[in-house]
């Protein structure tokens, strides 16, 4: 169960802070596509945890 | 640039019987099936959550909020990057029970009517509002496009062809099938569709109106407004708010839940589409700015909601126009047809069928049918409805919102199964209705114009466009609050305990061993029958035990309960869970508890952790280690055991009493004492329920031999094991017995033994006393007759003399003062003597003896007893061969053994005097013939020399006839001077 709170208080912060996680990807000066980069980037890793998990795993 | 309205409608309903065409080709097979099931259908199916905000609506909140229109999109992302610790338990629960709604699981979870009943209006409410977001995109862009259309029309036109296909394939007669693959593929294809209309109209942006990214950039450079530059600063209460609700949409929606819980192909189709709509979703939201700006450049004035069709018209592409409102169609249509198909399974589990269960129907598969298109039907013309009521005067944003904030107040009761066992139904329901008040009260009446109470009240906060995020927050927040509360001041019920422990993570449910009233299948047909007919009752009954693999007619009381389960899972995605669980609560019941407490079900358990045994990771893994390490102690324990349930059923079996019973344990295991063959089923049914707790040396004849068995027994209960039961021991001494017996046997010939050498040695006295009176009577008459009498006196003492001095002879056993002067024997020279001395008799004189002793076989031993061996032996032999017969004796040595057999041709030993052949006085022949004490003799010289004797009958099976008496004595090996080397030879 230990993990799960880890991935609950992760989630809570990163949902926190989204807003100034987003405006931070659109700030001045930034390609008008970094935030779709950034979100493939994100996507990347969710496909390579995906790719190395065991097929067992919970 | 303009269509006419037949035209369009034209091209709507082509579009739709293509669609029917994919789905009607993958029903009938048509489409092949590993297409249907492949992870990227899945996937793709999945994108039927963008609905028409895909196509218009999201380009519309991009020009208000800028990025801010990510929310929608990276929300469910999220939720699907978290898929293994939040959609795979669910997927696994509604599996596992057959939960095919979110009513379903709220139903199953918090063991309430109430709870699923208050989720499917819930959801109902919130779809009516999405479901007229739909309708109305629909007839907005059918208006842009024909202008003199009437948008009831293309309204109503829709919606019915949009009711014609959720009733065609969305509700099946077939049961048997999990999931709807024409259905599935059909949205697959409406969300490519989607997909690439709107890659084609952004690439056609970007190269047609810019001219390339060299273009945009100069574009982005000369219009610096935030309003065009989208850099228009985030507002993060209503990102939240958007954030949140598009993460719980993932569970809460019912279409998604339905696409993603119920459809699902296998558990790696949903790790697939864990990063695979997210990049769907990615896909879709790319061409959004350019979209927008590209309606800015060109001064496109249809509104930003509906810029794509806008810029395809100021392109005046009528194919690109056309494929716009095409994507917008079917993105409607796909949402709208999941949305009413998941939401007519819910109103009519969780509203029609607790009203009324249909009972008197023929054929309830067909009666479900039918109420489920009917249901269909409803709910698209109510959607119409309040389309054509409210729907059409509000924005297509704030219907959105509306419809998630709504759905969103079920998010904490979805997280409390799988997060929070001790949330209970008291506080679900209290908290959500306390949730959907506030709802209610703040959003849906004050946007549709109905009532603003807060307005009238005065409330220093009146709901608005810009606002409405905090009305949700608000709603929601009082809606965790006080289903915490409740949930932690209230008790839950032992059966909604178990529930939230089968549901929980990571968690076994640990059901209880109770008898059941049925005793076997045949009774389940009958008891269901009442509420199901005898057709459907048969019917499930059957499916149950064919998905169970088991046999046609089970009366294990394990294997019941297991299939009572199974019947209520199959039930409850017929019926839902509650009327289910009641069906087969009332009409399956369990007998009487006769004490305080049952026992734990500990091979339901057992299997179930059997399951689980790659997912245990930690403690719990090194626990189960260990758990199978005693088990393999058991089972692999050399002494038959079983162990007994306090109800008589045998909890376990293990493989020393499969090999002692013939039975194997999957036969037994789970049935009761009285499912054994008869004779173990009186053997242990009146051990276990008797006082002893051992029974010594108990007969039992199996397959026709005795066999002889201790028996042993201990309670299983104690401090840490409240159950009662017990284990029983049964130990085979049937080979033990057997050599009691033969040595009893043996102690019985010594004894007899002693006895003739002491009888012998008074009666040798005597005897001589009347040989030699006898002698004197000779010396003292002449009369013939008396001379004849005393010879005969003579010869009769003779007689005697002989039959003593061979008891003599016999009694002189176990002399071990002897061994010191054996000495090397020749075998075939013992023979020949023998063969010598009965050639003197004038018995037998035409049988021939042959002696195939090999020269070199020696025993160490006393020859002149051998001699009297060979002499006894040749002799039977030689009484029992018929006139020309042959007695051949032949010897090998083998290893450390000389292996002599004498076979003779005679009539040979039936097989129930074999037994007694050896015994003292025991002999066939005629009284005046035998004594019966030479076997006996032979018996203990060859005992005296360390060998043993058998014997054969008979010795030729093919004729029957003929007899094998089979001497093994310790062969004799002369030292040879090869083996006496010299210490310093051997190197």
């Amino acid at each position: 169960m230990y993990i799960y709170r880890l991935v609950f208080l992760l989630v809570l912060a990163i949902y926190i802070f989204s807003p100034n996680i987003l405006d931070w990807w659109t700030s001045p000066g930034n390609a008008w596509y970094s935030p779709f980069v950034v979100w493939a980037g994100l996507i990347a890793i969710g496909f390579w945890l995906e790719w190395r998990r065991d097929p067992n795993e919970f | 640039m303009s269509f006419s309205a037949s035209g369009l409608l034209l091209a709507s309903l082509l579009y739709l019987i293509l669609l029917f065409g994919i789905a009607w080709m993958t029903e009938r097979g048509i489409v092949p099936r590993h297409w249907v099931r492949h992870p990227l259908v899945y996937t793709l199916s999945l994108g039927v959550y963008a609905g028409i905000w895909a196509v218009y609506a999201a380009v519309g909140m991009a020009a208000e909020s800028g990025y801010g229109f990510l929310a929608y999109y990276l929300g469910i992302s999220g939720a699907f990057l978290l898929a293994p610790v939040l959609l795979n338990p669910i997927m696994r629960i509604g599996r596992a029970y057959q939960l095919t709604s979110l009513a379903d699981l709220f139903a199953y979870r918090y063991r309430s009517q109430w709870a699923g009943t208050l989720v499917t209006l819930c959801s109902g409410v919130a779809i009516l509002a999405l479901l007229s977001m739909q309708i109305q995109a629909v007839s907005t862009s059918a208006s842009i496009l024909a202008p003199e259309t009437s948008p009831h029309l293309i309204s109503f036109m829709f919606s019915l062809i949009v009711v014609l296909f959720a009733m065609l394939f969305g509700t099946r007669r077939n049961q048997d099938a999990e999931n709807h693959p024409g259905l599935v593929l059909a949205i697959a294809f409406d969300s490519l569709v989607k997909l690439i209309a709107l890659l084609v109209i952004g690439g056609a942006v970007l190269f047609g109106v810019f001219g390339g990214m060299g273009g945009l950039d100069v574009w982005l450079e000369g219009n610096t407004t935030p309003a065009t530059t989208m850099s228009l600063s985030v507002d993060d209460g209503s990102w939240r708010a958007l954030m949140l609700m598009s993460f719980a949409g993932a569970v809460v929606l019912p279409h998604m839940y339905h696409m993603t819980f119920s459809e699902n192909p296998s558990p790696k189709a949903l790790a697939k589409a864990s990063w695979g709509l997210p990049l769907y979703l990615l896909f879709l939201g790319i061409p959004v700015p350019l979209i927008l700006w590209g309606g800015q450049a060109l001064g496109v004035t249809t509104g930003p909601n509906f810029y794509t069709l806008g810029i395809a018209q100021a392109l005046e592409s009528p194919a690109l126009t056309l494929l716009m409102y095409i994507a917008g169609l079917s993105a409607a249509s796909g949402l709208m047809i999941v949305s009413s198909l998941a939401l007519a399974g819910m109103v009519l589990n969780h509203v029609v069928l607790p009203l009324k269960t249909p009972k008197d129907q023929g054929d309830i598969y067909r009666w479900l049918q039918w109420t489920k298109r009917l249901l269909i039907a409803a709910i698209i013309l109510l959607a119409l409805l309040f389309h054509e009521t409210l729907g059409k005067n509000l924005d297509l944003s704030i219907l959105g919102a509306i419809s998630l904030s709504g759905t969103l107040q079920l998010l904490p009761g979805a997280l409390g199964v799988i997060y929070w066992p001790e949330g209970n139904r008291r506080g679900l329901i209290a908290g959500l209705v306390a949730g959907l008040v506030i709802w209610v009260v703040t959003l849906v009446l004050p946007f549709s114009h109905t009532a603003n109470l807060l307005e009238w009240l005065g409330a220093p906060l009146i709901p608005d466009y810009s606002n409405w995020h905090i009305f949700t927050f608000v709603s929601l927040t009082a809606n965790v609050t006080v289903f915490a509360l409740i949930s932690v001041l209230s008790t839950s019920t032992n059966e909604e305990t178990s529930a939230a422990e089968a549901c929980s993570l990571g968690a076994l449910s640990r059901p209880q061993r109770r008898e059941l009233l049925a005793s076997s299948s045949a009774d389940f047909v009958r008891q269901m029958a009442e509420p199901l007919g005898l057709g459907v009752a048969k019917r499930e009954v059957e499916r149950a035990l064919g998905q169970l693999k088991l046999p046609s007619v089970e009366y294990r009381p394990y294997q019941l309960r297991r299939l009572r389960d199974q019947v209520e899972i199959n039930l409850s995605g017929l019926l839902g869970p509650s009327v289910a669980r009641d069906m087969v609560k009332r009409h399956l019941g369990f007998k009487p508890m006769t004490r305080g407490g049952t026992a734990q079900d500990i091979r339901y358990v057992e299997r179930a952790l059997g399951d689980y045994q790659n997912r245990l990771t930690g403690l719990a893994g090194e626990l189960d280690n260990l758990r199978r390490h005693y088990r393999q102690t058991l089972q692999n324990l050399p002494i038959p055991a079983c162990s007994v349930g306090e109800d008589g059923e045998i909890l376990m079996w293990n493989h020393a009493i499969e090999a002692l019973t013939g039975i194997t344990a999957d036969d037994v295991v789970g049935a009761r004492l009285m499912a054994l063959p008869d004779h173990w089923h009186h053997l242990l049914d009146d051990f276990n329920s008797g006082e002893d707790l051992h029974r010594y040396k108990h007969r039992l004849d199996l397959k026709g031999r005795p066999h002889w068995l201790n028996l042993h027994k201990a309670a299983l209960s104690g401090p840490d094991h409240p159950d009662g039961g017990s284990i029983i021991l049964v130990e085979d001494q049937t080979e033990i017995r057997l050599l009691e017996d033969e040595l009893m046997h043996s102690e019985r010939l010594a004894s007899v033994g002693r006895l003739a050498a002491g009888v012998a040695h008074e009666i040798g006295n005597p005897v001589t006393g009347i040989s030699s009176l006898a002698q004197n009577l000779k010396l003292e008459t002449d009369n013939p007759e008396i001379l004849d009498t005393a010879s005969q006196i003579q010869q009769q003492t003779r007689r005697i003399s002989t039959i003593l001095q061979s008891l003599m002879n016999f009694a002189r056993t176990g002399n071990h003062a002897q061994v010191n002067r054996y000495e090397p024997v020749s075998i075939r020279r013992c023979v020949d003597e023998s063969i010598n001395l009965l050639s003197l008799s004038d018995k037998g004189l035409g049988i021939h003896y042959i002696n195939d002793c090999p020269e070199t076989l020696q025993i160490l031993g006393d020859e002149q007893r051998l001699v009297q061996v060979f002499v006894n032996l040749l002799a039977n032999a030689r009484d029992a061969s018929p006139e020309g017969g042959s007695i051949r004796v032949t010897g090998k040595d083998d290893d450390y053994s000389a292996i002599i057999e004498v076979v003779d041709q005679g009539s040979g030993i039936p097989s129930d005097q074999l037994d007694h052949v050896f015994e003292p006085f025991y002999t066939t022949k005629a009284t005046n013939k035998g004594t019966g004490l030479g076997l006996s003799l032979v018996y203990s010289i060859v005992e005296e020399h360390y060998g043993n004797i058998q014997v054969e009958s008979p010795a030729y099976p093919a004729t029957g006839l003929g007899t094998c008496m089979r001497l093994k004595l310790p062969a004799y090996e002369p030292e040879t001077d090869n083996s006496t080397t010299l210490p310093n030879e051997r190197f």
